[in-house]
Order: C-alpha cells, then sequence, then structure tokens
C-alpha cells in the first residue's frame, strides 16, 4: 500500500445536539503510529468508532486502507483490530477460546492462539477462565486478540490505562513490534509519557477539534519553552536559577554562572507534552 | 492475514459461543438440568384419572329404615303390593358414580364427614372407625365421605303415609362443590317422591342423556393431561429468562462491540441469537414432551409447528428484555413485566372456560389454545389453524420488536 493506511478529511459526528468531533482531519501511514492526545470529551474514542464503522459519521470522509468506513464493507473489518478501553472479553471462557472465538469471526481456522497469548506474556494461562485474571491480564488479553488477525490497522484506545508500569512496558513493545511489521496504529491516550514514548507524530484533540499535528520533539520545539537551570551553593543552601535559551543575554549570565566556584549542576530545560498542550488549550490532560 | 469469511461461517462462530456461554454458566445449565429432569417427574406425580364416583353416606342404614316402614305400614293396613314395593326402593342400591356407606350413628357420619374420625370398610364391607391414635384396621380400605344424608328413622313411613312435615339434613364436607350439593338435596326429593309412590312431574327422553360433542365418559380429562400443555408452555417461558440473560450479559459487558468490529454485522449477532434462543426452547420442549407423551401421528405436526412458533415468540420477548435491562435487578424486571401477562392463559387450562374475552387477545393464548386442543382433545390442522394463524402473527410483531430493541441497544453502545 502506497497512500496512508487512514485518510481522515474534515470529519464530523454530534450525539444529538452535542457536536463531538469538528472537523478533523489527519493521515496515519504504514509502521506510523499516531498518537491521538487529548483528555476525556475530547473526541477520541468517537473517531475510532468512526473509524471501525461502530458509528457514521454526519460528515466528512474517513478512509481506512482506501475503502470508506461509511460503507460498512466486511473487507474493511477484516483487515482491522481494534482494542476498547473497556475490556469486554468473554469471562466464562478461556484466553484461548476467547482468541479463537474472535480469529473464527475473521475466518481464520489455524489461529495461533498460543503463541499470540506468549507475545503477551500469558501462554501459562491459556486454558483458564478470563474471569480469574487480574485487570493487568484482560488488558494484555485485549492487545492479544486485536492482533490475532495479523491487522495492516490497529486502533488502540487506551491500551495500557490504569496498568502497573511493568505491564504497560510489555504492551507498548507488542504495539511497537505491530508497528515495525508494517501495521498502523492510531493509539488514543491520556498519557503523555506514552505517547512521547510510543509515536511517531502526536495530535493534540480538544473538544473535538485537532488543535495540533506533529511530532512529540517538534511539538516541544514550537510550543515549549527551552531553559537551563543551574544550581549554586548558597552558604549553607542551595540556589536555582533558570535561563531561557535564546533569550537576551542568556549567554552571557549561563558564561559566568559557569565560572562560579559555588557552581553545582547545570541541566537543559525541555517542554513536556501537557505542559504543550496546556499552552495549546489552557486545560490539562487529565480532565 | 485473514480469508474473506461467508455469513454461514460467522454464524456457526456465533453459535458454537453461545453454547459455550451458555453451557460455562452454572445458573442456565442447573435451570436447564432442573426443567428436563422435574417436568417429567411432576408430570408423572400428578393423577393420572378422575375419581368419577361420588361416596355417599346415609344414616340410619336404609335397610333399617325399610323394615321399620314395613311394621309401621303393616299396623296402617298397607296391601302386600305396597309393601313389597318398598323392597324395590332402589333407595340403597349404588348407581353408576355413586358409592353408599350406611352409619348406625348419625353423629359418627358427621365426624367422618368433618375428618374427625376415620372410616374404613373391611374386606367383608363392614365399615369400622378409627379414631385419633388408633390402629390402622387390617386389610381395610379408608373410606372417604364427604356428603351425608341423615333421615329421620320413620323417614319412609312418614313419606310413604303422606306426612309433609319431614326433615332430611344434608352434611358435606366445606370442600364438596354447590352442584353436589344441589344433586344431594335433589337426590332426597326423588327418593321421597318415589317413596310416596308419586311419579316425578318431570318427562324424561327414552335416551336419559343426548351429549353434544365428544362423549368423554369413562375417559375424563385427567389432571395430567391438563397440565402437559401447560407444563410444555412453561418450559418456552423458562427459556425466555436464560435467553434474555445472555443477551443482558453481551450487551452489558459489552462483548458484542468487540464481535461488530470482525467481519460480523448486527444481523449476524440477531440471526446467532434467534436460532440459538429458538433451538433450546425448542428442544427442551421436545425432549420434555418425549417424556411425558402427548405425541401421536396425528397431532405431532401440530405439536412442532406450535412449539417452534412458541419458542420463536419467546425468543423475541428475550431479545427485548435482555436489551431492556441496564443491570441484572432491571432484566429480572423487565422479565416479570413480560413474562407474568403471557401467562394469564394458561389458566385457562386449569379451569376450562374460565378464559375472559380480553384473554384471547394476549400473544401466548393461542399458543396454549393449540396446544389444549391437540394434546388433549386430538385437535389437527384443519381445528386450529384459525389459532396458529394468529399465533404467527403475534409472532411477528413479538419477534420484530425483540430485533429492533436488541439491534437498536446494540448500535448504540
Amino acid at each position: 500500500m502506497t497512500g496512508p493506511a487512514i485518510n481522515v478529511e474534515d470529519l464530523h459526528f454530534s450525539y444529538g445536539d452535542l457536536e463531538a468531533v469538528k472537523g478533523v482531519s489527519f493521515d496515519v501511514r504504514p509502521g506510523e503510529i499516531l498518537g491521538f492526545l487529548g483528555p476525556n470529551g475530547a473526541g477520541k474514542s468517537t473517531t475510532i468508532k468512526m473509524l471501525t464503522g461502530q458509528l457514521t459519521p454526519n460528515s466528512g470522509v474517513a478512509r481506512v486502507l482506501g475503502i470508506d468506513v461509511s460503507t460498512d464493507d466486511p473487507a474493511l473489518q477484516a483487515r482491522i483490530g481494534v482494542c476498547f478501553e473497556e475490556k469486554n472479553l468473554y469471562l466464562n471462557m478461556s484466553a484461548r477460546e476467547n482468541l479463537e472465538f474472535h480469529a473464527s469471526l475473521f475466518g481464520i481456522k489455524d489461529a495461533n492462539a498460543e503463541e499470540a497469548l506468549r507475545r503477551v506474556g500469558l501462554a501459562s494461562r491459556a486454558a483458564d477462565r478470563v474471569k480469574t485474571f487480574s485487570k493487568g491480564m484482560r488488558q494484555r488479553m485485549m492487545i492479544s486478540r486485536a492482533f490475532i488477525n495479523k491487522p495492516d490497522v490497529l486502533f488502540l484506545d487506551e491500551p495500557t490505562g490504569g496498568l502497573d508500569p511493568v505491564t504497560s512496558a510489555a504492551i507498548r513493545k507488542t504495539i511497537k513490534e505491530e508497528a515495525e511489521r508494517g501495521a498502523a496504529v492510531l493509539l488514543t491516550t491520556h498519557d503523555m509519557f506514552e505517547a512521547d514514548e510510543l509515536s511517531d507524530r502526536v495530535a493534540f484533540i480538544n473538544e473535538g477539534e485537532i488543535v495540533a499535528l506533529d511530532t512529540a520533539e517538534s511539538l516541544k520545539l514550537t510550543y515549549g519553552t527551552r531553559a537551563v537551570k543551574v544550581r549554586l551553593r548558597d552558604g549553607a543552601s542551595v540556589r536555582e536559577e533558570t535561563l531561557p535559551l535564546g533569550g537576551g543575554g542568556a549567554s552571557a549570565r549561563l558564561a559566568e554562572l559557569a565560572a562560579s566556584p559555588d557552581l553545582l549542576t547545570i541541566h537543559t530545560e525541555e517542554a513536556t507534552l501537557e505542559q504543550v498542550f496546556i499552552r495549546l488549550t489552557g486545560r490539562g490532560l487529565e480532565g | 492475514m485473514s480469508r474473506p469469511v461467508s455469513r454461514f461461517a460467522i454464524i456457526g462462530a456465533l453459535l458454537k459461543k453461545e453454547l459455550k456461554a451458555y453451557t460455562r454458566d452454572t445458573v442456565y445449565l442447573a435451570l436447564t438440568l432442573l426443567v428436563l429432569v422435574a417436568v417429567p417427574v411432576v408430570f408423572r406425580l400428578l393423577p393420572d384419572s378422575v375419581e368419577e364416583t361420588i361416596t355417599l353416606a346415609v344414616s340410619p342404614p336404609v335397610a333399617e329404615m325399610v323394615d321399620e316402614a314395613k311394621d309401621a305400614l303393616r299396623e296402617l293396613g298397607a296391601a302386600d303390593e305396597r309393601l313389597s314395593a318398598l323392597d324395590d326402593s332402589d333407595l340403597a342400591e349404588e348407581h353408576e358414580g355413586m358409592v353408599l356407606v350406611e352409619f348406625d350413628d348419625p353423629e359418627r357420619m358427621k365426624d367422618v364427614i368433618s375428618g374427625t374420625l376415620e372410616a374404613w370398610r373391611t374386606e367383608d364391607g363392614a365399615v369400622v372407625y378409627r379414631g385419633e391414635g388408633g390402629d390402622r384396621p387390617e386389610g381395610a380400605e379408608r373410606v372417604t365421605v364427604q356428603v351425608g344424608i341423615e333421615f329421620p328413622r320413620r323417614f319412609i313411613s312418614d313419606v310413604a303415609s303422606g306426612e309433609r312435615d319431614v326433615t332430611v339434613t344434608v352434611y358435606s364436607d366445606a370442600g364438596v362443590p354447590e352442584e353436589i350439593k344441589g344433586a344431594m338435596r335433589s337426590f332426597v326429593r326423588e327418593a321421597a317422591y318415589q317413596l310416596a309412590g308419586e311419579q316425578l312431574p318431570v318427562d324424561l327422553p327414552a335416551e336419559e342423556m343426548i351429549i353434544l360433542g365428544e362423549d368423554r365418559a369413562g375417559e375424563q380429562v385427567t389432571l395430567q393431561q391438563k397440565m402437559r400443555p401447560l407444563l410444555l408452555f412453561m418450559i418456552l417461558m423458562m427459556e425466555t429468562f436464560s435467553m434474555a440473560s445472555l443477551v443482558s450479559t453481551e450487551v452489558l459487558q459489552r462483548t458484542v462491540t468487540a464481535v461488530l468490529v470482525t467481519p460480523a454485522k448486527v444481523g449476524d449477532f440477531l440471526a446467532a441469537k434467534t436460532i440459538f434462543g429458538t433451538v433450546m426452547s425448542l428442544s427442551q420442549a421436545l425432549i420434555v414432551l418425549a417424556l411425558i407423551g402427548g405425541v401421536t401421528s396425528q397431532n405431532w405436526s401440530v405439536m412442532l409447528a406450535t412449539l417452534l412458533i412458541g419458542s420463536v415468540m419467546f425468543t423475541g420477548v428475550a431479545m427485548f428484555v435482555g436489551s431492556a435491562g441496564k443491570d441484572f435487578m432491571g432484566q429480572l424486571f423487565y422479565a416479570m413485566l413480560f413474562t407474568i401477562p403471557l401467562l394469564i392463559p394458561t389458566i385457562s387450562v386449569m379451569f376450562p372456560g374460565s378464559a375472559a374475552p380480553w384473554v384471547r387477545l394476549i400473544p401466548t393464548y393461542p399458543v396454549i389454545d393449540v396446544l389444549v386442543r391437540s394434546t388433549i382433545h386430538g385437535a389437527g390442522w384443519a381445528d386450529v389453524w384459525p389459532s396458529l394463524l394468529y399465533a404467527t402473527a403475534w409472532l411477528t410483531m413479538l419477534y420484530g420488536a425483540g430485533v429492533v430493541a436488541l439491534k437498536r441497544k446494540v448500535e448504540s453502545l
């Protein structure tokens, strides 16, 4: 596939009078991870629902793998994988049965459930019913299920939400592996660290609109404040001084402090994605 | 990379999943097994015959009254023909459907009727009594008396001599229907007419009774037969709860959302639910039907069609209930709300002729009506097709409502 795996142009959707998505446009290339960053209610999940055929857009165009999502073409669903924020697994079925059932809906008769479970560290629990799994294990099952049909496009809605750091790291690793395989990944999160670590590009969405879309580095450089923080001994205590880079006189002051016998440390200060988001929208990501 | 998958394969996969979900839930499984075992057992425990006789007690014994009457009338100079006519009186004869028990003491008769004293008939025909804590008489059969008539000792002679002021007391158990009490009063009057040597002022046709419709004399409908259609109907209804619960779980846990982002469509989901719900309730009904009987070479196709209509109808109800409830309690509330009115027509099985006109408007009425007529009266297609047509119309409405409700619910998740 030469074009974008996901192509969205001026997409709109309303729940009654509430306009949840207001003219969103973006592309995701094969092998690319696009982080969709925004607070709760920003329109992330609604956008994913439209792209996976769960909701029909009010207007605009959305194509996944070149197929218009509003056509309800089963060929589209056959090539996508979805990981929901809600852990909607069949609790009375085993891990293996959950995966085999899901695979059978794609017409896959020889699903290698054991291998899929091994990838997420659940091979030893293949025969156990999912209702006996912890929250983290269920989330790994969700990821495993989303990958079972080796999809060309992955929609991952808060894939590490509320998980411990070890489980989160394991899940991020498998997401990266899928992208390296060539899958386009649309990842919604309000975890800026995750977005920063995983995403090739990041889209900030707020109140149904994309307010910025670029690489994380570029966003931080464009919207963040670069500075150097210097720590100095001040008698019995420690004094800090922050020098904005590129500001008038900062270089001379930095040279002066660097030569001081009281100098303890010098650190570069970089803006976080959250700071960029706040600067762009006037609100935090947890809202 | 997945291959194109057919609708049949998808529905097949969904059905396999439904079966797993059903069998993995201990409540559904226990309920199903309980129904399959309990219903035939309950059916077998029900009386398979109808008590066609009524035991009538009299006091004093008829022979004593006749002897007293003979003596009294002889003293009055009655002719021998008149006296011998008393011997021909059928007062003491046991008519078809009536057993006569004679008591010397009217107080004992009253105690037996009220249940404070037991009466037992020995092999030689004598009646013995057993009070509280007494030993059970060996080789004797318990006599249950519901109605007793206490005649004055001079009843026959008084009536035969034209005495008008004669009082006869009829005692009855509290459970005796008013019709039987009335019949006993008539019996006493008839006996009095006969003893007085008068004819009843009524002409009866030569043929004693003309039966309109099917003559079921000697083969009355037993409680087992009455309960058979009711039990079948209950099985169909019980499945509504299980099916509604399966639907509700799928909706509340949003597992259906995961299904619908695959090549499976809402139509596949609904088709699988319909097939599974129908097959589960129909198969259980057929298994129980095989165990409790009631199928003949004449009615099997009517029974199959009726149970199929009932199964699909209740599957539609289950879809509606399952999609309406927001949680377990909500689902239970809707299940009760819909199934209790649907149960009302079954009362007409227990109490024939009790169906008020409005009951006929309840969707399940034609189903239960056909089940009753088919299993009890052997009705065939020619008799029941209008009811089945009516049931099909209701089926279309109920199933349609269920499908629309569930489709809307699933699409709104």
